[in-house]
């Protein structure tokens, strides 16, 4: 083990990548633009979010993100924390991603609060601890502290320094996480998300989109399954196969979710599942989070048996596109049934006849949405390109 | 002053008398008697010139919605709700907020302190009244405020005191010989969804 290491091992040139991505995802990136100076200008006006839908698309984008920061750190813990071998090759384009995706998501949230710079100020001199967000929001900047510590030491060989970092993000990342359900599941007032459901599931789901995201990242690095070193190959291989495990178990979350949220239709909780198999998501419900998110990645691992590397990446790249609209359905969905009765005078913002209230993304959330989305891919592909990320 | 600095204004000088009356031991509350509403809607525009609560018709403090289980033809009613912010005792909008900008007054109010709140929104997501709404004069979430301006000369909110037919009445909870705790005593009533364990101080008269 050496500590010292030369420039040279930080930075090399991945010449697998083409600069042609690089400008592609740049481009795609500058379109948020648009959406962040059109909230800078005309304020929060310009996105879609109600009085009755207060959470919109960039909420569900930024637990998209931290879901993915998180499933990584947690994943690639597998091998510098936790010893086992094999997974040790997939730790620096891991923890790198996670730092992306964390920071991506921040970015988005920030376009979402009134006041990004004063929550800053006022979590720190007028915290609440009975808060979910506020823990959610402190523990997620000590993780990110953690996870950039972990990948300096990653970069530099050190194994020890690499393994209390490591550890410290896991600990910090499970917390974070968890405490994201939790500010979905303490609340009383939104029975399809309340209780301990949400925390547990979230891991759960982190732990897809880091295998997924890991699979995909792999193959990029090296251009093709084909071009995958052994070791690549063989932590993928057995990537794959947990991949598999975690659907299965996420598909059986969810039918126990859906049953008892439809036996005797507990109220509220009823609504907003039918919102999502019947009434206004099920569309995005069942051909993106059934199908792309949950069962054409859980079929090609099972029939394939995880050997089959190009295969576990086109599931891999169904499932996270199938992820990304599972957050936003159920982000959106426990807000549809209205806290009030859309009567006469009540003024239920976006009431529909059925008695649920409905939220559509605006074109400045969806430009900031999709400009996030390219340059987390941007600044991976960089990283990729410009960093020493092989072992 | 124009409608932005007035509503600022206001904000701000409810944050300090909350200060001055921390040491304050009433427990203010609403009873309504429903059946007396007419649907003139007074209050609602009372609430706004009062509080300068912005235009925009889904800005707004107070509201006045309609029963809808009407009786069949030939056997017709009609009955109204009016309501606020249930002032809750257990404010689930105060415990989720992460950097104490809702909070409750000594005497049980709960109000938005607009400098600290960085409308992460999340209080709205807690409260199941629908009763926040984000308001770009305060650049903050806004709620009833049981119109805290006037507690120092106790007067009676401004919504309270425009009702013609007298819907509702407002009082000290604590003082056994006020009006609002004859009434609880002399009659039934009620509170908005009792099974979320917020206790409203808005009570309702069967
Ligand atoms: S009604 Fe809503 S805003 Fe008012 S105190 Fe209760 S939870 Fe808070
Ligand atoms: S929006 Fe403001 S008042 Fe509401 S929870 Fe967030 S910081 Fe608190
Ligand atoms: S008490 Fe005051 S702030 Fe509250 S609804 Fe009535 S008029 Fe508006």
């Amino acid at each position: 083990m050496s500590t010292n290491t030369t420039t040279m091992d930080f930075f090399a040139k991945n010449d697998k990548i083409s600069n042609i991505w690089l400008i592609l995802t740049l481009l795609i990136s500058l379109f948020g633009v648009y959406g962040v100076f059109n909230v800078l200008i005309n304020g929060h006006d310009v996105y879609g979010v109600t009085r009755t839908v207060p959470w919109g698309i960039l909420i569900s984008t930024y637990v998209f993100f931290v879901v993915s920061s998180t499933g990584l750190c947690l994943i690639s813990s597998m091998g510098h924390v936790f010893g086992i071998e094999k997974y040790e090759v997939i730790g620096k384009r891991a923890v790198i991603l996670a730092i992306l995706t964390l920071l991506c998501g921040f970015g988005v949230i920030a376009m979402e609060l009134g006041h990004p710079f004063r929550m800053a100020i006022y979590n720190i001199i007028s915290p609440n601890f009975e808060s979910a967000i506020w823990w959610m929001g402190t523990l997620y900047g000590v993780y990110l502290v953690f996870i950039i510590i972990e990948f300096y030491f990653l970069m530099k060989h050190n194994h020890k320094g690499a393994f209390y970092a490591g550890l410290g993000g896991f600990i910090a990342g499970i917390s974070a996480h968890s405490n994201l359900g939790a500010v979905f599941g303490l609340l009383e007032a939104r029975p399809f998300w309340h209780g301990p459901y949400l925390p547990i599931y979230f891991i759960l789901s982190a732990l897809i989109s880091g295998t997924a995201l890991i699979i995909i990242i792999f193959n990029i690095s090296y251009g093709r399954p084909s071009n995958l070193p052994e070791k690549a190959k063989n932590a993928l291989t057995g990537l794959s196969k947990l991949f598999g495990l975690f659907l299965g178990i996420i598909i059986f979350f969810d039918i126990w979710k859906i049953i008892t949220s439809v036996y005797g239709a507990p109220p509220e909780k009823y609504e907003s599942v039918m919102a999502l198999l019947t009434g206004q998501l099920s569309f995005n419900f069942w051909f993106f989070e059934v199908m792309l998110g949950m069962l054409i990645p859980f079929f090609i691992i099972l029939f394939t048996k995880g050997r089959n590397l190009t295969a576990s990446l086109i599931a891999a790249i169904s499932a996270v596109i199938g992820i990304f609209y599972m957050r936003y359905d159920l982000v959106i969905a426990g807000q549809l049934f209205p806290m009030r009765e859309p009567a006469p005078g009540a003024h239920v913002q976006s009431a529909l006849q059925n008695g649920m209230v409905t939220y559509s993304p605006s074109f400045s959330e969806i430009s900031i949405v999709i400009g996030a989305l390219g340059f987390c891919v941007f600044l991976y592909l960089l990283a990729e390109k410009y960093l020493n990320l092989s072992e | 002053m124009s409608e932005n600095s007035r509503a600022l204004k206001l904000a701000e000088d409810n944050q300090k008398l909350a200060n001055k009356r921390k040491k304050a031991k009433e427990k203010w509350g609403i009873v309504l008697d429903t059946s007396k509403c007419i649907d003139c809607k007074a209050c609602t525009v009372a609430c706004k010139m009062e509080n300068y609560v912005p235009v925009g018709f889904y800005n707004y403090r107070i509201w006045v919605a309609e029963d809808t289980h009407y009786a069949k033809y030939p056997v017709i009613s009609r009955s109204f709700q009016p309501s606020q912010c249930q002032q809750c005792e257990n404010p689930p909008c105060v415990h989720v907020c992460p950097t104490h900008a809702s909070y409750k007054t000594a005497d049980g109010v709960v109000m938005v302190d607009s400098k600290k709140c960085i409308l992460c929104k999340y209080c709205m997501t807690a409260c199941p009244y629908d009763a926040r709404y984000e308001s770009h004069t305060t650049e903050a979430i806004d709620k009833c405020t049981f119109c805290y301006q006037r507690r120092e000369e106790g007067k009676d909110p401004a919504c309270v005191e425009t009702c013609p037919p007298k819907v509702r009445v407002f009082g000290d909870l604590n003082d056994p010989n006020s009006e609002v705790s004859r009434l609880l005593a002399y009659n039934e009533y009620t509170v908005l969804k009792p099974e979320k364990g917020t206790k409203p101080k808005l009570k309702y008269i069967k």
